[in-house]
């Protein structure tokens, strides 16, 4: 279905949409922008934390996407194009508020090792019963801008730890690295999550 | 191999890098166990969140603006104007009108007509019906009609009604919208309809 994906009630492919798009038909941008808004959004929020500026950055993302869509020759898959620009879109604004990109190394220092508390009598209890996708989606939100576009990049978007160094300029060690802290990372969070709920029972 | 080993290849771990060894220390350090399944739970659960948000409804009309201004967007054809609609059809009844005036003045010019142009008659006008000014230039046209072919003047005088309604709906339209393009379009038709009409006439010297 990925080469031939119905729009607007059947009427329309994906394909057809992108022809159409480029003769300037509104009908076409309306319904790749449904097809995709969500994904685009979502990366977009959870990137940056924040509603407003997610959606600045969607618009922004949409309108390079249309003001490009000529050029589109489908050498890749349109949803990998639209969301390698969308994650530029939101890299440069993430590097124009001088908010970090890859992580900063200080935060992390201490943290690297001993992540496996030992908690005499304490059950190590496994999260999977306790985390559910708004848990997660908080716990995302909490962490550092650097840690959290790693995250989002490769957990969630499913970019190779390749075209994370690229994109966001760092070695494939250190995207992995930091990949694996921010993980640990929420891991800590949610577990704390957990044990405040806990104690407010 | 110590935890503290362990927490060193975990991401390994992770990628899939198990070894015998390894899978020892999993088996007989249930922190380090439920650390791994932690980590890939929080994995396969991240997947989740790729879709999970839905923007502001309002957030397309923003860009199908922003797309308009910058003409990446071409002007849809909108639907007729009420004002119009009566007019599609209308519009081909005085042009079947205007060229079968013309092919009757030319099959039924009487000899001498030009110099025996009659004054306007009256036209009959079915009860009810509104009775429109004409200008001079028209009520001079519907003479010259009256002379070439009575019977048609009636019918003729509709024609030029019809235009002089179509251009006035039309000059309504613009007015009231002077950027609509569509209605200034519906005009230039109106106009084009009238001047059809004259054209006729004029011709009329030509097919004597």
């Amino acid at each position: 279905m990925t080469g031939a994906k119905r729009l607007q009630g059947d009427k329309l492919t994906e394909a057809e949409a992108i022809e159409q798009a480029k003769q300037g038909d509104a009908e076409a941008f309306e319904a790749l922008y449904n097809l995709h808004k969500r994904r685009v959004y979502s990366l977009c929020l959870r990137m940056t934390g924040n509603t407003a500026t997610a959606e600045d950055l969607t618009q922004e993302a949409f309108l390079q996407l249309f003001r490009k869509i000529a050029t589109f020759r489908g050498e890749s898959a349109f949803s990998t194009w639209l969301h390698r620009m969308s994650v530029n879109v939101v890299l440069m604004q993430l590097r124009k508020k001088g908010l970090p990109v890859v992580p900063i190394e200080e935060t992390t220092e201490g943290e690297e090792e001993g992540t496996v508390k030992k908690e005499p009598g304490a059950p190590d209890e496994r999260l999977a019963g306790s985390l559910d996708r708004l848990q997660l989606q908080r716990a995302v939100d909490e962490l550092p801008p650097g840690y959290r576009t790693i995250f989002v990049l490769h957990d969630v978007e499913g970019f190779e730890h390749n075209e994370i160094a690229e994109m966001v300029g760092c070695s494939i060690g250190n995207s992995k690295s930091q990949l694996h802290k921010a993980r640990l990372k929420l891991r800590e969070l949610l577990r704390a999550n957990r044990a405040e709920k806990a104690g407010k029972r | 191999m110590n935890c503290l080993e362990f927490e060193r290849i975990l991401p390994e771990v992770l990628e899939g890098g198990h070894t015998t060894e390894r899978q020892a220390h999993l088996n007989s350090c249930p922190a380090c166990s439920t650390l791994l399944a932690d980590l890939n739970d929080i994995s396969v659960q991240a997947k989740t969140l790729a879709d999970s948000a839905e923007p502001s409804p309002m957030l397309w009309n923003a860009i199908e603006a922003q797309l308009r201004s910058e003409g990446l967007i071409r002007r849809p054809t909108p639907p007729p104007a009420p004002w119009f609609r009566r007019w599609q059809t209308a519009w081909l009844v005085p042009v079947a009108a205007a060229l079968a005036i013309m092919v009757g003045i030319k099959l039924y010019h009487p000899a001498g007509a030009g110099e025996n142009e009659q004054p306007v008659r009256h036209i009959a006008v079915a009860p009810g019906e509104t009775v429109r000014a004409v200008s001079s230039e028209d009520q001079q046209f519907l003479n010259t009609v009256a002379t070439r072919r009575p019977a048609r003047q009636a019918k003729y005088r509709a024609d030029i009604d019809d235009a002089n309604a179509f251009i006035h709906d039309a000059e309504q339209a613009v007015k009231s919208n002077p950027g609509d393009v569509y209605a200034q379009q519906m005009l230039i038709n109106a106009y084009e309809q009238k001047q059809m009409l004259y054209d006729l006439a004029v011709d009329r010297s030509s097919l004597q």
